[in-house]
């Protein structure tokens, strides 16, 4: 991502022998290699369903220093609704107390998430 | 105030006290009529509520928009198949030809083999019937179904919007669709009215979205055996969603950077040639000698 590739990319584009192919290119030995590392691939994950790094990263940064300010007032909120809608009727909605944590914890997590995602 | 005190002890009618009161009520009253004014003009009248607008998505950073990056074509080509196994039953790519796929996305081979897969209209033949052939890489990936209203009647009232060029067509590009992919709460915040037949989340102006969450761990089987997260099919799914609407960033990319460096060149060498030219203009010296004043010729 620095601007080392910026000139590998540059130099590899302009070499006269890197190649586009639109035609597939004869490998055969790989087409037989695959369905064996299917099998693997599925007997792994049938061990282990990946887990999705955002939301444990998002949870993290909902609990972090950072998003303290907006994790008070969305815990707050549901407690005084969830209240209200007990007695009676409750008159409001946590939704923009619920946006500005998750947009907190969202932007706290982007660069993170996408250090881990291919 | 200093030139007031001077004239007035300079005739000594008024006295300091009353001048005090008199500025600091003239103050008050100024800051009283701002505050006033603010109070009823100031704040920011919204037509919205923040609820009602959705919530504005995060920025990502994404490698293709950057510069001087291309696609990630493994994506490209994860993300087709993700498109293919999880979005093509409700959204149509209409504008994305198989053609278009060939050698970024899948090669001459498997994009064939692909359009065979459906049938399509044939001209109309000596009788005038018109027959079904197999498809063609000239051919146009299939529509799920027939016409809006189909599609409408098939998903309680809600029309799944065709993808092609959906990066482009809604506010936030790509981190909006990657957001609202992935954004789905697990309960909808306490308090929040969520519509019949409708889902909680938080991007979709609103809040009510029609489209369930459809992305969950594990869904696909990548072929290059990338962890299929819920995140990483949703990144995948976007790249590709924002190649299907700009197919030739790549190549605008490349042709920019041909662009800059040959007017860099060609500037450069423009004011070489200016300066070239001007040399002889810019370097000359006018030089008046008058002639010398003598008593010849004032007679």
């Amino acid at each position: 991502m620095g601007i080392w590739d910026t000139f590998t990319d540059l130099v590899e584009a302009a070499k006269p022998w890197a190649t586009v192919e639109a035609e597939a290119p004869a490998e055969e030995p790989q087409e037989e290699e695959q369905p064996e590392e299917e099998e693997e691939e599925e007997e792994e994950e049938d061990d282990d369903e990946p887990k999705d790094p955002k939301e444990q990263l998002e949870e993290e940064c909902k609990n972090s220093k950072q998003c303290a300010p907006a994790k008070h007032h969305f815990d707050e909120c549901v407690e005084r609704v969830t209240n209200a809608s007990d007695d009676g009727e409750a008159k409001e909605d946590c939704v923009e107390e619920f946006f500005h944590l998750a947009h907190c914890a969202s932007q706290c997590a982007a660069p993170k998430l996408w250090s881990i995602l291919k | 105030m200093e030139g007031r005190s001077i004239s007035t002890s300079s005739t000594g009618a008024e006295s300091p006290l009353k001048l005090n009161v008199a500025a600091a009520a003239s103050t008050a009253l100024a800051i009283g009529s701002v505050a006033w004014y603010y109070h009823l003009y100031g704040s920011t009248a919204h037509a919205m509520t923040p609820a009602e607008e959705g919530l504005h998505p995060t920025a990502y950073p994404w490698v293709h928009t950057q510069w001087l990056k291309t696609f990630d074509h493994q994506a490209l080509r994860r993300g087709f198949q993700v498109y293919q196994e999880v979005c093509a039953s409700c959204h149509s790519l209409s504008r994305v030809p198989y053609r278009a796929l060939v050698g970024t996305v899948l090669t001459v081979d498997e994009a064939k083999e692909l359009a065979e897969q459906n049938e399509y209209d044939t001209e109309p033949n000596d009788e005038g019937e018109i027959e079904k052939r197999p498809g063609k890489l000239s051919d146009y990936i299939p529509a799920p179904y027939k016409n809006d209203e189909a599609a409408r009647a098939a998903n309680n009232g809600a029309l799944p919007p065709d993808l092609s060029l959906i990066v482009k067509g809604r506010h936030g590009g790509c981190d909006y669709i990657f957001s609202l992919l992935t954004g789905y709460p697990d309960e909808p915040p306490a308090g929040a009215q969520v519509g019949a037949g409708l889902n909680f989340n938080p991007y979709f102006p609103g809040t009510g979205i029609a489209m369930a969450r459809v992305l969950y761990d594990g869904l696909v089987e990548y072929e290059d055996e990338t962890p299929a997260t819920t995140s990483q099919m949703a990144k995948d799914v976007v790249e590709f969603l924002n190649w299907a609407a700009e197919p030739e960033m790549d190549d605008r990319k490349r042709m920019g950077m041909k662009v800059l460096t040959v007017t860099a060149v060609l500037f450069a060498l423009s004011v070489w040639v200016k300066r070239y030219k001007w040399a002889t203009l810019k370097s000359r010296k006018i030089v008046y000698d008058p002639p010398k004043v003598t008593d010849k010729f004032r007679s």
